[in-house]
């Protein structure tokens, strides 16, 4: 039997860059230690907070609004309330949704659903089978579309902060999948504190999880009885996030520390961003001319894919000149932080 | 006996069991990474190095989940 190196009970896990094995109450304290120095840290909550925990229904996020419950005792004005987007995903989504409210109930948690059928007209499964939506991977309008009715509906409901349970292998993922795209604007927006450009329609977001382990909160969530069954989602395999999910996973077997290293280079490229000159991160954000909420355009990505998606049936000439004119439009109101550089061969 | 291996949202498998077997083993012979599971043996969570007995049962909770 593997000792906790604390207090000698049989260990739950073992972190294999100290080598240090926890029992189930120390790895509890050594967990929530490592959230809230992420807190402290980078100042994610204030006293007066409406945290909105944005809830997928998966082990992670239950994770996050039982550990935030649990250390509102300590922030006594601090006011919960869980968020589910429910993306219309069938099979998948249904069956997460009554454990959430079983959840939440034995949390003692107010909490909201908002759905893209009633907030969008079409649920995911509709976007992706239907005849417009075969242009980008599900993933990409699951994304957008789950981003945008998140701010708009923490808003509604009066949030001051949505916390995401984005952990430190999701955020590590997201980093190398930008490194490949080139997508350096995209990497400024890892860092475990939304800003500090903000629009009157923002609420700003947190990442408490940013340097918790996925294996770390799938231990916490089977601990605490929040783990609620293996769903995968059915449209996850598509996407290059699971090919590079896995290849960190192989790497960090064979080379403990790897994920760790290659969140400090996130953080590292973080800091020399946030000091380049051209990158004006203090600049307004724009208000798309459509919806009216807050976006990096003047066309936000969930109304462009919406008029991607609409029925209306134009010839091809017609869509390429409203994507010539979205690029106008854009150009005109926008210069991009950064100058991407293309090598070609 | 062996040992009994349910794999949530895969499947349940057998597997023979040798003298000193860890489930650190138990993840390789069904080809697992250990950074994608975590075994459970009568609702307790075991770590990689913990040995497994013969006629034991392992629940393997996915770490990888659909968000
Ligand atoms: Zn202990
Ligand atoms: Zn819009």
């Amino acid at each position: 039997m593997v000792k906790c190196s604390i207090c000698g009970r049989r260990a739950v896990y073992t972190s294999r860059t100290s080598g240090h094995s926890y029992c189930n109450r120390h790895f509890t304290d050594y967990f929530s230690k490592k959230v809230r120095r992420t807190i402290r840290k980078y100042q994610l909550f204030r006293p007066n907070d409406h945290i909105i925990v944005a809830v997928s229904g998966g082990k992670d996020s239950l994770a996050l609004l039982h550990f935030l419950k649990k250390l509102s005792r300590y922030s006594p004005r601090w006011k919960i309330t869980a968020l589910l987007v429910d993306e219309g995903i069938s099979g998948y989504r249904d069956i997460t949704i009554k454990r959430f409210q079983e959840i939440v109930s034995d949390l003692a948690i107010n909490y909201e659903i908002v759905s893209f059928k009633e907030e969008l007209g079409y649920t995911l499964d509709q976007v992706v089978s239907s005849k417009h939506g075969k242009e980008y991977l599900p993933c990409t309008y699951c994304g957008v579309f789950r981003r945008y009715l998140l701010n708009k509906a923490a808003r509604k409901i009066g949030g001051t902060v949505v916390a995401t349970a984005h952990n430190l292998d999701d955020i590590i993922q997201t980093y190398i999948m930008n490194i490949i795209g080139n997508d350096w604007d995209k990497i400024i927006r890892l860092a475990p504190i939304s800003g500090p450009a903000t629009h009157p329609r923002l609420v700003r977001k947190v990442k408490p999880f940013y340097e918790i382990l996925e294996k770390e909160t799938t231990v916490y969530a089977i601990i605490n009885n929040l783990y609620t069954g293996f769903e995968e989602c059915p449209y996850a395999r598509l996407s290059l996030r699971w090919y590079i999910r896995r290849w960190l996973n192989e790497l960090e077997e064979k080379r403990p520390g790897t994920k760790y290293a290659i969140l400090n280079s996130l953080l590292s490229i973080l800091d020399i961003l946030s000091k380049k000159t051209n990158l004006s991160l203090n600049e307004e954000i724009d208000t798309c001319i459509f919806c009216g909420e807050p976006s990096a355009n003047p066309i936000c990505r969930a109304c462009d894919l919406k008029t991607r998606l609409s029925s209306i049936e134009l010839n091809p000439d017609a869509h390429k000149r409203i994507d010539e004119l979205k690029h106008l439009f854009t150009n005109k109101y926008r210069i991009l932080p950064i100058t991407k550089q293309h090598y070609t061969t | 006996m062996g040992i009994k291996v349910k794999v949530l949202g895969r499947g349940t498998y057998e597997i023979e069991y040798r003298n000193g077997m860890r489930v650190s083993d138990v993840f390789k012979k069904l080809g697992l990474l250990s950074t994608e599971y975590v075994a459970v043996r009568n609702g307790e969570v075991l770590i990689e190095d913990e040995k497994v007995n013969d006629g034991d049962e392992l629940v393997l909770y996915a770490v990888v989940s659909g968000g």
